[in-house]
């Protein structure tokens, strides 16, 4: 089955073809930096609160650690905006390879799960140290998980793609 | 400069800073000295660190004179085999020594002897004699003035014999590398897990310090420096792996010796930290309380120079043969 005619459209389009072509070092490289760093401030702040969760570093109190939620949205931000420009490069590359879908579906588990340690563990001012890691360890465990496999489904998409461009 | 260069700049040190570290382990053992124990294990590190780079500029020299009359490829091979095994076990005993500082830095009276400092003890001594023969079969390839440069291997004692048996073969660990893709692609996952650990940890401690979520305490956040030494361990060797998978890949590559550059300097970035009583005037930080500007510089600089450790990283792909001397 060939892919759908709208990949090569995108393909087609300047913008996608200087993405993809350009010598520059500020183009497909230069996004993919960012999808880096965005990836390093998402799941870096997220491992933090996760090993905290579980009982690592006890002695750093829980409350205060409500700060690093802003530099998850700010990874989140970065990779969301890099991302689709990744695919806006290599459409053909990403969209018919199915660990593209499993990558996705697993990053939308992970932020429901980092939404909801935010709003179950650190929205409720009620809540003592013990509390909060009651409520938040189980969570905490299935967002390790979630983050190292979005990581290893981004991996994959270099080894398993079907087409790198559309094929002729 | 050129590689040659470089890998006889570079190389002298592990040999003889692992001796050097020795010695001052054995006679802080001897006179218990406190003092100079940590001094030992500090070297031990340092040279754990430098070892890396040594090891990589070894292709680049290799790819230099491995054409010139009198050189025979077999004995760069035996000093391949022998650097692969002797970087291992130099890696271990830096591990072990970071260890057993990170022990000396969290109780203040006097470490007593434990199976931390017995392992140092017996690993360092076996770094110290793999180094030698580095050493020795690296200057055969290329010393006449020594009586060197003979064109096959001869061994001599019985020991370097049996050494010799324990050393991997470079071609055929290359080959088992990049055999499979699976392989390589698990590899360079563990790396961005690597990568996130280290990230993540030291990101925020260094973030704190420079004011972000000051309610934060930082001798409590400074307790998270172990699982970056463990993302740090892990892209070690995940890293170290890649290369000897790909050296020629590597080796050419200006991102890559940037990337290996800025690791350097965040050595002396961490030691400047522990070392110059920059930690001691954090440590005691409680919730609200701002740190020192040297601090706050020392915190700065390590941020930039990990996002620049990501970035010559992100760019070695487009930067491979971008150096040309001697390929």
């Amino acid at each position: 089955m060939a892919p759908p005619l709208f990949l090569q459209t995108i393909e087609d389009t300047g913008f996608s073809t200087w993405l993809r072509e350009s010598e520059s070092p500020f183009a497909f490289y230069f996004i993919l930096l960012f999808h880096t760093f965005g990836l390093a401030l998402l799941v870096g702040a997220n491992m933090v609160v996760d090993l905290r969760l579980l009982g690592v570093a006890r002695a750093v109190p829980l409350a205060p650690l409500k700060r690093l939620f802003s530099i998850m949205w700010i990874g989140f931000a970065m990779n969301a905006v890099t991302g689709v420009l990744l695919v806006i490069a290599y459409p053909t590359k990403s969209l018919t390879n199915p660990d593209f879908y499993v990558k996705l579906t697993v990053i939308g588990f992970a932020l429901w799960v980092m939404w909801r340690i935010r709003s179950e563990v650190f929205e409720d001012a009620n809540l003592n140290e013990a509390e909060m890691m009651a409520r938040g360890a189980a969570l905490a465990k299935w967002s390790l998980i979630l983050w190292f496999g979005a990581i290893t489904a981004g991996r994959l998409l270099a080894y398993t793609y079907k087409y790198l461009t559309f094929p002729s | 400069m050129n590689f040659p260069h470089l890998h006889l700049l570079l190389n002298h040190f592990p040999i003889i800073g692992t001796t050097v570290g020795l010695g001052l382990f054995l006679i802080s053992l001897v006179g218990e000295n406190e003092d100079l124990r940590r001094a030992s294990l500090i070297i031990f590190a340092a040279m754990a660190l430098l070892a890396i780079p040594t090891f990589f500029s070894g292709t680049g020299a290799q790819g230099a004179i491995k054409k010139l009359p009198g050189v025979s490829e077999a004995l760069i091979e035996r000093h391949q085999g022998a650097a692969m095994l002797a970087l291992l076990f130099m890696e271990i005993t830096g591990a072990l020594s970071l260890l057993g500082l990170w022990k000396l830095q969290e109780t203040s009276r006097p470490a007593r002897w434990n199976w931390s400092l017995s392992a140092v003890l017996i690993l360092s001594i076996i770094t110290v004699g793999l180094m030698a023969r580095v050493g020795t079969t690296g200057g055969d390839i290329r010393h006449p003035e020594i009586g060197s440069g003979q064109e096959e291997i001869t061994e001599g004692s019985a020991i370097s014999k049996m050494v010799a048996r324990l050393e991997p073969s470079p071609g055929k660990f290359a080959e088992l590398m990049t055999a499979s893709k699976w392989w390589w692609a698990f590899m360079m996952d563990l790396h961005f897990v690597g990568l996130v650990l280290l990230i993540g940890t030291v990101g925020i401690l260094d973030l704190r310090m420079l004011g972000f979520a000051k309610q934060i305490p930082i001798d409590p956040l400074h307790r998270l420096v172990p699982w970056a030494m463990a993302g740090f361990g892990l892209n070690l060797v995940t890293g170290v792996l890649a290369f000897t998978g790909m050296d020629q890949f590597y080796t050419y590559d200006w991102a890559f010796w940037l990337k290996m550059l800025a690791i350097m300097l965040l050595g002396l970035n961490v030691a400047a930290f522990y070392l110059t009583g920059v930690f001691e005037s954090v440590r005691g930080l409680g919730p609200g309380e701002d740190a020192p500007p040297f601090a706050k510089f020392i915190a700065a600089s390590s941020l930039f120079l990990w996002f620049a450790v990501i970035t010559l990283g992100r760019y070695i792909q487009s930067y491979s043969d971008t150096i040309t001397v001697h390929k």
